[in-house]
């Protein structure tokens, strides 16, 4: 057993046998202030290495919209403080670091001072493939005293599609070049050989290349910087206070934990979906979440559904990263960010399902589902907060993710791969006190930004002929999602080019919450062989978004082509020319509460913002409201609305009458098949979920979900 | 952190602070004694005799009864039943598939073999209590089941029969 090996054996030990990470805080009781300035100037070098970082890039993700993160991390590979930025992998090289220990790197290829070690490989840590991430060791008087690391989420990765999201990989390896704890730098300089099997491995290599050099120089800041805080300080405070600071956030984390959460039993579901043709399959993601009255959190997935050949799912480091990303942004977002918020979570996620799959084939491209699940765990500490009366802290789903991805050649005549990623300023959710924020973020990271469109029409090929708010996007409520961005793109300036797209399945994308709706499902509009240039060579109008009615886009209603709606928004790269046009959006959050007690002059300021709609003033707000004067009728708006509660009651059912309804559609079987194979994946899969299914609907002794597929096959 | 003053908490229950006020609430250290504090204002607003144990959800509290039973209660004076239960079982529903284009619009509507929305009603005052985004035949979601510190969950379990 090598050294670290039995300091990390000796680490599980103790907080296993424990319960804590450190037994006693002395130098926080003893010294407080000294061991917080330590702290703070641990939290200064990973700060100033991701500020640094992000410039030394040439990608847009990391310099524009703050796709990376740095962290220093004890010896064992515990995270001691991280950077702003991606918080989502605040784990994920925690386990890169713990892995390369268990096989015993130490001894061969060895963690020699200025050795590099780079990984993506998502069942080591990460979440997928364009998750890139390098440590380095820190060495003190011949003693390895911490590890400096730093993560970018890098725009190409050398799949099967351009992009590194590639909706329709089968297997691992179709999702790109996985480097799994590969040295890439000895003695602080980047092996040349490793450039040459990146430059030509990937389509767009400077983003890899320089996201790399990047990471190397956050890293070597962090290093200095710690160097010189044991000069300062002395090497055994400075171990002993990392320590201590998880032990620090794990008692804090439990503290606030029994405070703002009411003790009880939470359950919500998330969903996403494979769109796999010819095997187009429902995902469940469901939550039970426990709040225990001593202060602990405990996540179960029991009834995930099984991991399949599809990218929608993701493996247990990214479940872990995003659970833990929820539980940072609405829980201990003012705690000291490290292992000890782990600490004091339990996840328990089945083997062999979408969230930890059974084999390393199985690819991971979209998260999918996982994503689905920490969701949903927000919303569960949502009621929490709710509960114990921090309606400040309540809010619905945040949005799905979704854009486009190109390849080919640029307008410069090089070859390059990439995705859009203004995603990453979404419509985030409704609240239980005030409107989701439009073009906001998204809950992977908080500090997200859609990045100018100049920056991406650099990059990328395609030029924006819009950039818009996406009307009515959020979920509507008493209190509306936030509203996403949709674009409309105009190929031009190349002859070699593929568009693909990736979002989710065809299902409604961010639910509500207590009454509120969900956002729409995504969905991509592409239209080629279109006479664009002909109407700007006439002068005549061109579309500037998608208008007030989706069902029939400004774009389709006045550009000629050949239009194709997709819904979903998942499409396999293909071919486009010079004129053709295609939107993509980001999601939208869900909405918070009952509509019809939206407050009017909310809508009213939608209508004079142009985020709203007559239509949907009316027929889903129940407001009326001059179309000229935007002034309320307040009478003939509670006339809407009081009609709008009789209509419920005349259309609804009691709920044992619809539920014997229902159980008469299950025992015929009579599901869609996207649906019947869900069902007939968990029902096979958690026994658990099997018997609440069976009592709910009190199905017979013997009943069995038929198999979709295995029907299929004998009609065949 | 102590209590923050009665008025800032009805104002944020009834929606009525500004986003700066929300964020100033949102930095704060969290006042411990706000559930407390929140309980004895929707009482006073609801000026029910039945003690409110605890704020469940938009409309819905959980209330403990003359007899000692624990139902939950609709602000409308409704009746769903023991807070064990699901009170989607009292309730209406209405199952949605999106055809009628009445919520969503053209591609922003799910497909229905995927997803459909399941709206619950309060039987006596019509509030969309929740809108669930399930598959067709999920049995409903039973969201939040309260642990009450002074009914410890074997004992009351025991005690109700159920």
């Amino acid at each position: 057993m090598t050294p670290l090996q039995e300091q990390l054996r000796e680490r599980d030990r103790r907080v296993t046998e424990l319960g804590r990470y450190e037994e006693k805080l002395e130098l926080k009781e003893g010294d407080p202030i000294r061991f917080e300035l330590l702290y703070s100037k641990i939290v200064q070098s990973v700060t100033s290495a991701h500020e640094v970082a992000r410039l030394v890039s040439a990608s847009p993700m990391s310099r524009e919209l703050g796709e990376i993160i740095f962290g220093l991390y004890t010896p064992e590979g515990d995270a001691v403080a991280l950077s702003r930025g991606l918080l989502i992998h605040v784990h994920t090289m925690s386990r890169m670091i713990k892995w390369m220990i268990e096989q015993g790197y130490e001894d061969d290829p060895g963690f020699a001072e200025g050795d590099y070690y780079f990984n993506n490989d998502p069942y080591i840590g990460g979440a997928h493939c364009p998750d890139q991430m390098i440590v380095t060791p820190i060495w003190w008087e011949g003693d390895l005293v911490g590890w400096a690391g730093g993560l970018t989420h890098t725009p190409e990765t050398g799949g099967s599609e351009p992009g590194g999201f590639i909706p329709f990989a089968r297997s691992r390896f179709d999702e790109g070049l996985f480097l799994p704890c590969v040295k890439v730098a000895e003695n602080d300089r980047v092996k040349r050989d490793l450039e040459v099997l990146v430059e030509r491995g990937i389509r767009s290599p400077i983003f890899w290349l320089t996201d790399n050099r990047a990471k190397i120089t956050g890293a070597q800041i962090i290093r200095t910087e710690v160097k010189g805080l044991i000069q300062q300080f002395g090497v055994d405070f400075f171990g002993k206070a990392c320590r201590e600071y998880i032990e620090d956030t794990r008692l804090a984390a439990q503290q606030r934990i029994r405070k703002v959460l009411h003790p009880g039993v939470y359950r919500e579901v998330g969903w996403r979906g494979s769109v796999m043709p010819g095997s187009e399959t429902l995902l469940h993601g469901p939550v039970a979440m426990t709040v225990t009255r001593e202060g602990r959190l405990v996540f179960d997935y029991e009834g995930l559904s099984p991991a399949g050949k599809h990218p929608f799912q993701g493996t247990l480091p990214t479940i872990e990263g995003l659970v833990m990303n929820v539980a940072i942004q609405h829980l201990f977002y003012d705690l000291k960010h490290n292992e000890g918020v782990l600490l004091a979570v339990d996840l328990k996620v089945p083997e062999g399902s979408a969230g930890n799959p059974p084999s390393i084939f199985y690819p991971t491209a979209l998260w999918g589902i996982t994503y689905g699940v920490g969701l949903a765990s927000g919303q569960a500490i949502s009621r929490a907060y709710y509960a114990n009366g921090y309606r400040e802290e309540v809010h619905a789903t945040s949005a799905l993710s979704s854009a486009y991805t190109a390849g080919g050649l640029d307008q410069y005549g090089r070859p390059f791969g990439a995705h859009n990623f203004e995603f990453a300023a979404a419509g985030l959710f409704g609240t239980a006190v005030m409107d989701g924020l439009d073009t906001a973020g998204v809950e992977f990271n908080p500090e997200g930004e859609m990045g100018d469109a100049e920056i991406w029409e650099q990059i990328l090929p395609p030029m924006y002929l819009a950039r818009e708010i996406h009307t009515d996007g959020g979920g509507y409520g008493k209190y509306r999602g936030g509203n996403g961005v949709q674009s409309l793109y105009l190929v031009w300036g190349t002859k070699d080019i593929e568009i693909g797209g990736f979002g989710a399945a065809p299902i409604y994308s961010a639910p509500g919450l207590m009454g509120g709706y969900p956002a729409g499902a995504l969905y991509m509009w592409v239209g080629s062989r279109t006479n664009i240039r002909q109407l700007i060579a006439e002068g005549q109008p061109i579309p500037s978004g998608e208008g007030e009615d989706p069902a029939s886009p400004d774009f389709v209603r006045m550009v000629e082509g050949r239009w194709e709606l997709i819904p979903g928004h998942n499409r396999i790269g293909r071919p486009a020319r010079e004129g053709d046009l295609f939107t993509a959006m980001t999601g939208d959050g869900g909405g918070f509460g009952d509509p019809i007690e939206r407050d009017p002059a909310l809508v009213r300021r939608d209508l004079e913002n142009l985020v709203t709609t007559p239509w949907t003033a009316r027929h889903v707000y129940c407001v009326a409201i001059d179309p000229e004067s935007l002034e309320v009728n307040q009478e003939e708006t509670e006339r809407l609305r009081q009609a709008r509660r009789e209509e419920r009651k005349r259309t609804a059912v009691p709920a044992q009458e619809y539920k014997a309804r229902q159980r008469e559609v299950l025992l015929q079987n009579d599901l869609a098949k996207p649906t019947a194979r869900m069902y007939h994946g968990v029902l096979g899969s958690s026994e658990a979920f099997r018997r609440a299914f069976a009592e709910f609907w009190e199905l017979p002794d013997g009943w069995q979900m038929n198999d979709p597929d295995g029907e299929s096959e004998e009609v065949a | 952190m102590p209590e923050n003053p009665d008025q800032l908490i009805r104002d944020l229950l009834r929606g009525r602070l500004s986003s700066l006020e929300i964020e100033r609430l949102q930095r704060q250290d969290k006042d411990a004694g706000r559930a407390r504090q929140i309980l004895r204002l929707e009482q006073e607003r609801l000026g029910w005799s039945d003690p409110i144990l605890l704020c469940l959800q938009e409309h819905l509290y959980v209330v403990e009864q003359a007899d000692g039973s624990r139902v939950v209660r609709c602000d409308c004076g409704q009746e769903f039943g023991d807070y064990r239960r699901n009170w989607k079982e009292a309730a209406l529903v209405h199952e949605r598939d999106g055809s009628d284009g009445e919520v969503h619009r053209g591609p922003r509507i799910a497909d229905p073999g995927w997803s459909i929305l399941r709206e619950f009603y309060c039987p006596g005052c019509a509030a969309q209590l929740d809108v669930e985004v399930v598959p067709r035949a999920y049995p409903f979601i039973f969201n939040f089941q309260p642990d009450f510190a002074d009914r410890p969950e074997a004992e009351e379990a025991e005690r109700s029969g159920l």
